[in-house]
């Protein structure tokens, strides 16, 4: 079943034209990379995808809903769920306030409402940060805030996360931990699609890839097939075959 | 660099490097003397504190003993006022309707961070409804009217203002409420067939007997304060502050940012109502340069900022301390020197305290409580 399709998906920015008709789909359950060289317009996907920014034209349809001109709040509450690049947790909040915020019910009525203490505990534990609950997150080392966003995206209890460059700035065993932990989100029924530099992680992690170049799809299959595409190679991996292979 | 620039420069490092030595040792003494007061008293009141928590902690925020004791040293200051400060009931009267302004300001700018320079528009607001319906209806038109109505009417223009600005970010929300009460003061005088203008319009007093009046207004402003304080401590509360801190994370925890900022302010809407109706009958009367001036505004804001904004108490302790020192302690120096020495203050809490005053004192007699809390 098709989870989120992405249909002639355009986005300009004035004359720029960042995403330019295109169109894929994420099946339930899988993990699907989104690659592509610097400016190529993959986060662009994910603010269009999340309502950040309005798209030019096309649908994005969610669980078969249209959800292109829906608020990103609204999305969120659907299922959809996105990590960001940027770490941008609130400093004068505890790591365990950071991820209740995300528990919390969209009602100005409530005044007790956000998770328990056991079920943060246990996002937390999905990413290895469960002693760090009573931390500021202006005290944690990098990998740990990167954790923490990932941490606050499962609090939402998303059907789809999206993740923006999950492995920036970790290093190889922190990678594969990751990597691991991703995979047990996918047997706890989440799909995901991740955007990511970090090649030899993501080949290894993901199902099927679609590559993006310069606004448009390049290429789309199987990751052993793209890393062969010449035209890919081309556009992209050049430099980096030798890091996958 | 010139001769001038570099004197320039060696006097700011001077400057500074006193300023620092000044405040270190002025710390370290008062740390020492406070300490060794502070903490065997602490250790007395904690078992209190520790009930306390029980009960009400949770709703309320936890206290350690110290804290305790300037909340209830407060409140039963407040409470036997009329007992040992006869000659005060006015400034107290005053301070407290004042209190209900600058936690109104704070509920909405304080905690969502989208600064309103124009709260004074809807204090006014409720003045001016209180007033007109007794001047144009019936002059003996009950309370139980009066103040729903200014109330409501006060929710109603807050929304008026927040509904086309509160989806704005950046300064414009600001810009919307500055203009706004700018066009309100305006409007007071250009409809002066209805408001008599800069004279204004005569409203009865509650009660000729000041304690009974001073009480009236005392506990409409400890009922909003506790109000606030547990809504600010609530979920909704949470997430004002996150929309200050880091509204885009608010929309991605799925909560509607404009939705909170919209309850903000019907939140501070209802207070402002209250304020200003008060405000009328305690003055017995309303009129453009008591309710609805700027500078009234700036005022409430300067009341929160000495306090310490998002916190409720601190903008309640500075609404009286701002009050106190306008209307009692700085009186003798005059009446430019007195708001010279005022805004001075402001500006120096805004400089170098900038989490306000009564913020930093509950934060050292927390510390005082060591690791308990």
């Amino acid at each position: 079943m098709t989870l989120l399709s992405v249909e002639d998906l355009t986005k300009q920015f004035g004359g720029l034209v960042a995403v330019d008709d295109l169109s894929f789909g994420v099946e339930s359950g899988e993990i699907l990379g989104l690659i592509g060289p610097n400016g190529s317009g993959k986060t662009t996907v994910f603010n269009c995808i999340m309502s950040i920014y309005q798209v030019t034209g096309g649908t994005v349809r969610f669980d078969g809903t249209d959800i292109t001109d829906d608020k990103t709040h609204e999305i969120v509450n659907r299922g959809l769920s996105r990590v960001s690049q940027e770490s941008n947790p609130i400093g004068s909040m505890t790591v365990r306030e950071n991820i209740e915020l995300f528990t919390f019910p969209n009602s100005i009525r409530s005044l007790d409402g956000g998770a328990s203490d056991e079920a943060i505990a246990s996002y937390a534990a999905q990413v290895d940060i469960e002693d760090a609950l009573d931390d500021d997150p202006g005290s944690l080392p990098h990998a740990d805030v990167r954790r923490l966003e990932i941490a606050k995206a499962l609090a939402t209890e998303p059907d789809l996360l999206l993740l923006d460059e999950p492995f920036a700035g970790l290093n190889q065993t922190e990678v594969r931990r990751l990597s691991e932990q991703f995979e047990s989100f996918r047997e706890q029924g989440i799909t995901m699609v991740v955007v990511d530099h970090n090649m030899r992680g993501l080949m290894d992690l993901v199902d099927r890839v679609v590559v993006l170049h310069n606004g448009q799809k390049l290429a789309s299959g199987d990751p052993a097939d793209i890393v062969g595409d010449e035209r890919v190679q081309d556009a992209y991996l050049a430099g980096e075959v030798s890091a996958v292979q | 660099m010139s001769d001038r620039e570099q004197t320039g420069r060696g006097i700011g490092r001077l400057v500074g490097r006193a300023e620092s030595v000044l405040r270190d040792t002025l710390l370290a003494q008062g740390a020492g003397v406070v300490g060794a007061v502070g903490r065997p008293a602490e250790r007395l009141l904690w078992p209190v504190a520790e009930r306390y928590n029980r009960r009400l902690g949770e709703r309320f925020g936890e206290v350690t003993g110290l804290q305790l004791l300037l909340l209830v040293v407060a409140f039963g200051g407040l409470v036997t006022a009329p007992l040992w400060g006869q000659d005060y009931l006015r400034p107290l009267t005053l301070g407290a309707v004042w209190a209900v302004f600058a936690m109104g300001w704070d509920i909405q700018s304080g905690y969502t961070g989208y600064i309103s320079f124009g709260h004074s528009a809807l204090s006014g607001a409720a003045g001016y409804t209180t007033g007109l319906l007794v001047l144009h209806l019936n002059p003996g038109l009950s309370l139980f009217v009066t103040v729903p109505l200014s109330i409501l009417v006060t929710t109603v223009l807050g929304l008026a203002i927040a509904v086309p600005s509160l989806r704005l970010r950046g300064p414009y929300f600001s810009l919307v409420t500055f203009v706004t009460v700018l066009l309100f003061y305006r409007l007071t005088k250009a409809l002066s067939e209805w408001t008599n203008g800069l004279r204004g319009i005569r409203v009865d007093v509650f009660t000729y007997d000041l304690t009974l009046q001073y009480y009236m207004v005392v506990v409409s402003m400890l009922a909003v304060a506790a109000t606030l304080t547990y809504v600010g401590r609530s979920d909704v509360g949470t997430v004002l502050v996150a929309i200050r801190e880091n509204e885009d994370a608010v929309s991605a925890a799925g909560l509607d940012p404009t939705k909170f900022k919209l309850w903000s302010f019907v939140l501070s809407a209802v207070p402002m109502g209250i304020g200003g109706v008060l405000l009328a009958h305690v003055n017995a009367g309303v009129d453009p340069q008591t309710f609805v001036i700027v500078d009234n505004s700036i005022q409430m804001i300067a009341m929160a900022v000495i306090g310490g904004m998002s916190s409720i108490l601190g903008p309640l302790g500075g609404a009286f301390l701002f009050v106190g020192l306008r209307d009692v302690f700085l009186v003798g120096l005059g009446e430019e020197l007195r708001w010279l020495a005022l805004w001075l203050l402001v500006l120096l809490v805004l400089v170098f305290a900038r989490d306000g005053l009564f913020r930093l004192l509950w934060r050292a007699l927390g510390a005082l409580g060591g690791d308990r809390r």
